[in-house]
């Protein structure tokens, strides 16, 4: 249709000409002027209705009813803002945390990284490192030997790329005066082109770039916009890394973080061959770097497969040059080895997070779900409810000669205007709450809604809307034209087909507040059980930081620094002990070594070699700690270089490799064992006990990162102004890293499960309030709707307390069957909850009970309100009422 | 509940008269540019009195034929000094005139051969 070119008043002028030239022509036909014109209007017809249906003609009458709707919709909106309060946050609860969590399983799970064609770029996992290798992860990083082999078969793998941290952590940047931290990786130098990545600004890498480690770097869109304010001009700056000049030759575009899991990159360099740029900073081993060194296993790959090869071929062809290229300069492997295997894993955006926040993620998505179905039945009872309650304005409508269709469009606008509030209220609440999430789980990378969100929480909304309308649809119609007639409203609403439907809907909410109180039980155990896991020493009053000197060779003067920093902390009022470390405990961090026990491999044989985890500590390491030395002695300032060099294992090693012995005085890897400790956490809080030997820093010290760890009487965090002092007396350069409590440190490891169990609670609590709501509504109007039977049964006799009693039958009945249906749910909920519990199995009977306490309890709540009101009913003011 | 009725028959009995209508609105306008009362008039006189055009259905004809642009109009004077909007056919109206022309002749054939048909249904099934 087109655009009405006509207006209505023109319409009328012609009406109007009409009627004279009729009038005109009556009166030449011989009748009085007040005859022509009364005759001419009444040949005419209605000039209204004729009018009218002009305008309706016009294209813009849809619009106008609209409009008119969205204002009827509006206003009696606004006359129950109770209920509109109620059924947009609710359906704004339900849809925020659905997105939410989508938006992070999407982040997480299912979005590619920002390259060209991901599905044919891998990343390269070997099954294992070979004997007498480090590594940085033991399937994810491989040696520049294997690199330089694999970039040879470009039939196979087109392009082969590498990345290598720089630091455990942030490396020490400047760009003008002011030194800073920044993340950053060193990488081959087809990394941009291979991967496919594209650049807002200049240009990426060159393979010359990586065999001439040229001093370049190109830096990510959101280190350019938070570093640089978007300048035009960046190209060319100079950023200094580690003190070294690299200049800035491109940027990247927006949405490339880099191919590290959960972390923002900030800048990229080639891949160098100087002393500061070996691999996590570590020093080069027997002077060798890591292009040098087959030992150090310290590379990540990732692959573009040739066009036509598939992944099974390309791993086939692979796999003889990969094993071969694993031993280069290792010897060849012992009798019985397993050789190390290649395998390839997807480029997603974050590679590995599957493993480790598949399950709890897919839970809790799982659990949202639940969260929103319940949302959207309590909604749709609301509606229900509140349309009941309208249905005589209904029926007044359709006596008034509304049509069914226009009934369903008020009803529709209405819904629409719940969800567009809801929706927009929702997307707020997601925006928050990813954020937090992100923060919780310790991701730095970008977990923002995107496009895949947007859809999917639209197409939810658009469901609902639907649905709201539709629901009370059946309702608004059932009364019929007649019921403006009836006059009571009890005969109007004692519809048995629809009670049934509103307790299957209460019973079904019952069950399914159930399995999340279960489940959200369940989890609550698990919370208690991870928080007071023992982790084998006294972690009151023990706060840590790490030290990070500067050119303090030879390494003598790295051990005196740090005998001097231990002084003269020990001095300090409130210090109990002080003592050093190199791997920070609880920081997942940790030396993995192969041992020999007197000399030989206690595991020979066995076709893995024996691997032990290991740190090099300080004296009085285990008084700090509180750690009960059980055999020996723990380390003092006399072990130094000149004394014999001596270990101490924690008692699985003395059990699994000397047992029925006494280890003292037994060798590992040539020390001494002159200690005994009692088994204790290292890595991480869940983590199983595990074989560990300690060996003294002042008789191998290897690097200058330690940490620091401090027994302190009362506020262990007060003392950190005075040691900072302590510290800046000796090097004023000198930051303290990452203070913080020990246990919060512990913490952190265990900061997925906590965030899970903490969040799997918050939803069951926000699922038994959404019920509690819905249920109270519902009620309480089933109750109104019985005003006038409950003022009969009081006017002929019933006591206050069978009223009671019997709306209270009602609702524990619904309670019962919800419960009969809950259980199974629930077991079958527990069974997937499984992996994510800690210390507490799925059949675990006291959640279940408290779980059916729960239920009993909202459903108790939601009805002895209204069966108190029902049961104050004044019988006459009820009677009266009809 | 009766006007409601009312209503929907109303709406029935435009939508029968709808395509004869407008096919005697194109025919009178053959004869030259003329107002919508005068169409009324003529259509009236020319069927000898039978056809009662309801006027305000007249005028919502005349609206969607020149939405259709078969007929357009104009404002102008009558031939009694009034003011008036008179219509006139575009070239697609004359086409469309000569189609509906033919259509209505089909139409009445078929109508007359069944209503002056001698034979009964009984004969046809035997």
């Amino acid at each position: 249709m087109v655009w009405r070119k006509r207006s209505t008043q023109d319409f009328a002028e012609e009406i109007k000409a009409h009627l004279e030239l009729e009038a005109d022509d009556l009166k030449q036909e011989g009748l009085s002027e007040d005859e022509a014109r009364w005759q001419a209007r009444r040949a005419f017809g209605n000039v209204r209705a004729a009018q009218e249906r002009f305008y309706l003609k016009n294209r813009w009458a849809w619009w106008d009813k609209l409009l008119r709707d969205l204002r009827y919709g509006l206003r009696s909106m606004c006359q129950s803002p109770g209920f509109t309060v109620a059924a947009i946050l609710t359906l704004a609860l339900g849809v925020g945390a659905n997105t939410a969590v989508f938006s992070v399983m999407n982040a997480v799970l299912l979005r590619s990284l920002p390259i060209a064609n991901p599905q044919q770029v891998v990343y390269l996992h070997t099954s294992n490192a070979p004997r007498g290798t480090g590594t940085i992860d033991d399937k994810e990083t491989l040696s520049y030997p294997v690199y330089d082999a694999l970039r040879r078969q470009p039939d196979v793998l087109s392009d082969v790329i590498a990345i290598a941290g720089l630091s455990t952590d942030k490396v020490n940047v400047r760009i003008g005066a002011q030194p800073e931290t920044a993340e950053g990786d060193m990488v081959s130098g087809n990394f941009f082109s291979a991967l496919g990545v594209e650049l807002a600004r200049g240009r990426g890498f060159t393979s010359q770039e990586e065999t001439d480690h040229a001093l370049t770097t190109v830096i990510s869109y959101s280190y350019w916009t938070r570093r640089f304010s978007r300048d035009p001009n960046v190209l060319g700056n100079t950023l200094y890394v580690k003190g070294v000049p690299f200049t800035v030759v491109g940027v990247t575009a927006e949405g490339f973080e880099g191919t590290e899991a959960g972390q923002s990159m900030d800048f990229w360099i080639p891949l160098q061959n100087r002393v500061e740029f070996n691999v996590l900073g570590n020093p080069p081993e027997k002077g060798e770097l890591y292009q040098q060194d087959p030992t150090w296993w310290c590379l990540r790959l990732m692959g573009r497969l040739a066009p036509g090869v598939s992944r099974e071929q390309a791993i086939l062809r692979l796999q003889k040059v990969f094993q071969t290229a694993a031993y280069v300069g290792l010897g060849s492997p012992m009798a019985g080895e397993k050789p190390p295997v290649l395998s390839f894993a997807d480029a997603k955006n974050f590679p590995g997070y599957d493993g480790m926040y598949g399950k709890p993620l897919r839970m809790l998505m799982a659990m949202v779900v639940l969260v929103l179905l319940i949302a959207l039945t309590n909604v749709v009872m609301l509606l229900m409810a509140r349309n009941a309650a309208r249905q005589r304005e209904f029926s007044l409508r359709l006596a008034l000669g509304a049509r069914r269709g226009e009934l369903l469009r008020q009803l529709l606008t209405e819904s629409l205007l719940l969800v567009v509030a809801a929706g927009a209220l929702a997307w707020g609440f997601a925006q928050l709450a990813t954020r937090m999430l992100g923060r919780w789980a310790l991701i730095e990378s970008s977990l923002a809604p995107d496009k895949t969100v947007l859809l999917f929480t639209l197409a939810v909304l658009a469901f609902a809307a639907v649905l709201f309308g539709l629901a009370p649809f059946r309702v608004a119609i059932a009364g019929g034209a007649e019921l403006a007639l009836k006059t009571s409203a009890a005969t109007s609403s004692a519809d048995a087909g629809k009670t049934r439907t509103g307790k299957t809907i209460v019973a079904l909410q019952m069950a399914l507040c159930l399995v999340l109180l279960v489940g959200g039980a369940l989890l609550l155990r698990t919370l208690r059980n991870l928080e007071n896991i023992p982790l084998g020493m006294q972690t009151d009053g023990l706060v840590v930081f790490g030290l990070n000197p500067q050119g303090l060779h030879p390494e003598a003067k790295l051990v005196s620094f740090y005998q001097e920093v231990q002084r003269r902390l020990r001095v300090l009022p409130g210090v109990e002990s002080v003592t050093v470390m190199q791997a920070r405990l609880g920081s997942w961090w940790s030396n993995n070594n192969n041992v020999m026990v007197d000399g030989k491999d206690p595991d020979a044989g066995k076709g893995k070699p024996t691997l032990v985890r290991s740190n090099d500590i300080g004296p009085d390491f285990f008084h700090t700690l509180g750690v009960p030395v059980v055999l020996g002695r723990e380390f003092t300032d006399a072990d130094n270089a000149s004394s014999p060099y001596v270990a101490i294992v924690n008692e699985l090693f003395a059990q699994r490799f000397l047992p029925n012995q006494n280890p003292l005085g037994h060798q590992v890897n040539g020390l001494v064992i002159v200690g005994v400790v009692k088994n204790h956490k290292y890595r991480s809080m869940d983590e199983e006990p595990i074989p560990m030997a300690w060996w003294d820093y002042a008789q191998a010290p290897e690097e200058g990162q330690m940490h620091v760890e401090m027994r302190v009487r009362g506020d262990a965090m007060a003392i950190l102004p005075e040691v900072r002092k302590v510290v800046a007396q000796m090097d004023p350069d000198l930051p303290l890293i990452q203070p913080m409590l020990q246990r919060k440190q512990f913490e952190r490891t265990i900061s997925q499960q906590l965030m899970f169990a903490r969040l799997g609670e918050f939803f069951g609590l926000l699922a038994v309030v959404l019920v509690a709501t819905g249920l109270y509504g519902t009620l309480a109007y089933r109750v109104n709707m019985r005003t006038a039977e409950i003022g009969v049964r009081m006017a002929v006799g019933a006591r206050r307390g069978q009223v009671v009693w019997m709306i209270l039958k009602d609702s524990l009945m619904l309670t019962a069957i919800g419960v009969v249906i809950g259980v199974p749910l629930a077991m079958l909920v527990g069974h997937v909850l499984t992996s994510s519990l800690y210390g507490v199995t799925p059949w675990d009977a006291v959640s279940y009970l408290l779980a059916m306490a729960g239920v009993a309890l909202v459903a108790l709540a939601a009805s002895a309100i209204p069966a108190s009101r029902a049961a104050n009913v004044d019988p006459l003011k009820a009677l009266r009422s009809e | 509940m009766g006007r409601m009725t009312t209503q929907e028959n109303n709406d029935d009995r435009i939508a029968l008269l709808q395509g004869t209508l407008d096919l005697l609105i194109l025919k009178t306008l053959v004869l030259g540019p003329c107002h919508g009362q005068g169409v009324a008039r003529l259509i009236q006189r020319q069927s000898e009195e039978v056809f009662f055009v309801d006027h305000g259905s007249l005028y919502l004809a005349l609206q969607r034929l020149e939405d259709k642009n078969w007929i357009r109009a104009k404002w102008g004077v009558s031939e009694n000094n009034r003011k008036a909007r008179f219509y006139s056919l575009t070239p697609k109206g004359r086409e469309q005139l000569v189609e509906k022309t033919g259509e209505w002749r089909r139409l009445t054939r078929a109508m007359d051969l069944i209503l002056e048909s001698s034979k009964g249904p009984q004969g046809e099934e035997a």
